[in-house]
């Protein structure tokens, strides 16, 4: 971004680390991502004050020093309920891109490699779950466990097991056309390596990709189902809650909207920065560098 | 190194015995591969040459077992006296890498990307050998090393675009080697590579088979390849066999006028601008070859026998041809076209 002077020889630090994430942006997003991280699991000891705690003196305060935020309806300190409500939008988020991974990733890899009747079984009854509307699917779901934050990570990741299936599927359909998979099984290795040693890893990149731009969404997602009061519940801070809260005080005291809004909005750029950056950087044409 | 098959000094290593290759797509049946009859020995190294299309990589991927199951496969395939036919999916793939072995044409893209180049060689070997991590290690670099690999210790955990093109060939070569195979199949491992690297690679490939006695298969289309490395040729058209001869007879006396036609394309340095020789005509649709003889349409000899397909026939010790009109199998060739010639099945 600024002026790294680059000798031909020996690219400095800032311009290795460029190409490594895959450009300017990129880096600008795994900052960010690194730094929302650091502070969700740091959040007990960022964190002013409780974020529990109610202080009828202070409802709707503005912000001030003590209060970087302000404070919401009850008292509470909006800076510290951020924090929190943060720590379990990313937990939510990234829990149920691995979850939906874990079970995604394999059947779009046999899948796509076995084809024919196997990909048919497998991949009907994910089509079928993809034709439902996703958000229909995580409220019926939560409708037959209960709400909470955990019911919204497992439905995020039941929404997102055919899209990364899907993914992976169709890299793997790609990849086993290369030489290098005919090569290596005239070299004798077995079908069973073959798939998970060299079709998998050159068939992971986008979903890799994808999982990124899931986490974004999920965090979406949870706060969809927060703000409709399905996701986690009170008094456990979370950013779709306190949207719906913030709603009702908007006019007298716009910063208890304001902060979660904002919260979720650098979240979700933060994640799709990386996920370009990562684009750019599994992308088959970049590989070669 | 020892081999559980053994790798026999002397005797047939490869006897293929009428393969034929079809493969249907969706209502239509190729047949990109029909009575093909080719035996190799120890040692020796065997060119298939042909134009593109012709079913060359075909017969290398069938003899391999690597045609999938849109393949119908009819014949004998017998490596080192067993019929591969026979054995089930696991004894085949114990086969392949170990007894014999493949180089693909690119070798850009038979490597893959994401493993070191060391690795692939060690994974060969460790595909068919108990043997430890490190165990398989060394003897990796061992052979990146004896197929000219500087520094292989160095070069080992490298992924494949950090070396040229050259160096990947030779560390596909090395994979190949990497079990000591009776056969080895080299489908145009020269063709991507510029003439320098090109010759480096050729008598790379003839000094490993002095050193190993290995049978070497090589599929080409470059007449001067087969020129400088070939013991014997067999000459493939439209999916069949057209001649085999050893490499003299060949290129000194050719009896099939499809090989004829193939020497005199053969551009020259003297030749003056403009005036490159070709074969008139098309290459036959294989999903519906000509009833007879395949090369028929485009012959200057044609005659009416040739609607009825003609065997491979000995003209002479060590050479075969399969054409009417050729004097020395059918002696009354002009007369009628009576002759039905007993098949005596195919002369190596």
């Amino acid at each position: 971004m600024t002026t790294a002077a680059t000798t031909r020889s020996a690219p400095s630090h800032l311009t290795r680390l460029k190409r490594r994430t895959g450009g300017g942006e990129a880096l600008v997003g795994f900052l960010l991502l690194g730094m929302l991280v650091f502070i969700a699991a740091g959040a007990p000891w960022i964190a002013p004050h409780d974020p529990e705690a109610i202080a009828t003196g202070r409802v709707l305060g503005p912000p001030d020093l003590g209060h970087l935020f302000g404070s919401d309806a009850l008292g509470r300190d909006v800076f510290s309920r951020v924090l929190y409500a943060f720590r379990v939008s990313l937990s939510v988020a990234i829990g149920s891109v691995i979850l939906a991974a874990l079970i995604g990733v394999p059947i779009g890899l046999i899948a796509g490699y076995r084809g024919g009747r196997v990909d048919a079984m497998l991949m009907r009854p994910l089509d079928l779950l993809l034709a439902l509307p996703a958000l229909l699917l995580a409220i019926a779901l939560i409708a037959i466990i209960g709400p909470g934050a955990l019911t919204v990570l497992v439905a995020a990741a039941l929404i997102y097991v055919p899209i990364l299936a899907r993914v992976v599927r169709g890299s793997v359909m790609v990849t086993k056309q290369m030489p290098y998979v005919d090569a290596a099984r005239a070299r004798g290795v077995a079908e069973r390596s073959v798939m998970i040693r060299h079709v998998l890893p050159n068939s992971v990149g986008p979903a890799v990709i994808q999982g990124t731009v899931l986490m974004g969404f999920a965090i979406q997602i949870e706060a969809a189902l927060s703000f409709l009061g399905l996701g986690a519940q009170p008094p456990t801070p979370s950013l779709g809650v306190m949207l719906s809260d913030g709603r009702d005080v908007l006019t007298q005291a716009p910063w208890v909207e304001i902060f979660p809004g904002l919260a979720i909005a650098i979240t979700v750029l933060a994640l799709t920065l990386v996920g370009d950056g990562l684009r750019r950087r599994l992308d088959p044409r970049g590989m070669a560098r | 190194m020892s081999a559980p098959l053994g790798t026999p000094a002397t005797g047939r290593v490869l006897d293929v015995q009428r393969l034929g290759v079809r493969f249907a797509v969706q209502d239509e049946v190729v047949s990109a591969v029909s009575n093909v009859s080719l035996t190799i020995d120890a040692g020796e190294i065997v060119g298939v040459v042909g134009e593109s299309g012709c079913g060359k990589s075909t017969l290398a991927m069938a003899i391999m077992g690597l045609l999938g199951s849109t393949a119908h496969i009819t014949g004998r395939v017998e490596l080192l006296g067993r019929d591969l036919a026979g054995l089930t999916v696991e004894e085949r793939r114990q086969v392949r890498g170990d007894r014999m072995s493949m180089i693909f044409q690119d070798p850009l893209t038979s490597l893959d990307p994401a493993f070191g180049v060391g690795d692939q060689v060690a994974e060969t070997i460790r595909a068919h050998r108990t043997v430890t991590p490190a165990e398989a290690r060394a003897r990796a670099i061992g052979l990146l090393e004896s197929v000219g690999i500087p520094a292989a210790a160095t070069r080992y955990s490298d992924p494949p675009h950090r070396l040229s093109g050259g160096m990947r060939q030779r560390v596909v070569i090395a994979t190949a080697l990497a079990n000591d195979p009776a056969l080895l199949i080299a489908d145009e491992p020269s063709t991507a590579l510029d003439v320098t690297i090109q010759a480096q690679l050729l008598s790379l490939l003839r000094d490993q088979r002095d050193a190993r006695g290995m049978a070497i298969l090589l599929i080409t289309h470059d007449l001067g390849v087969v020129a400088q490395l070939c013991d014997r040729v067999a000459v493939m058209y439209a999916g069949q066999l057209v001649e085999t001869a050893t490499v003299e007879q060949v290129f000194r006396a050719p009896r099939h006028p499809y090989t004829q036609a193939l020497l005199a394309a053969q551009p020259s340095a003297g030749l003056a601008r403009g005036s490159l020789r070709v074969i008139g005509g098309q290459v036959p649709d294989l999903s519906d070859p000509p009833p007879g003889c395949r090369f028929a349409p485009r012959c200057p000899l044609v005659r009416p026998e040739c609607d009825t397909p003609p065997e491979l026939l000995a003209a002479q010790p060590g050479h075969s041809v399969a054409c009417w009109a050729d004097p020395a199998t059918h002696p009354g060739a002009a007369a009628t076209a009576s002759s039905t010639g007993a098949p005596r099945g195919a002369a190596a």
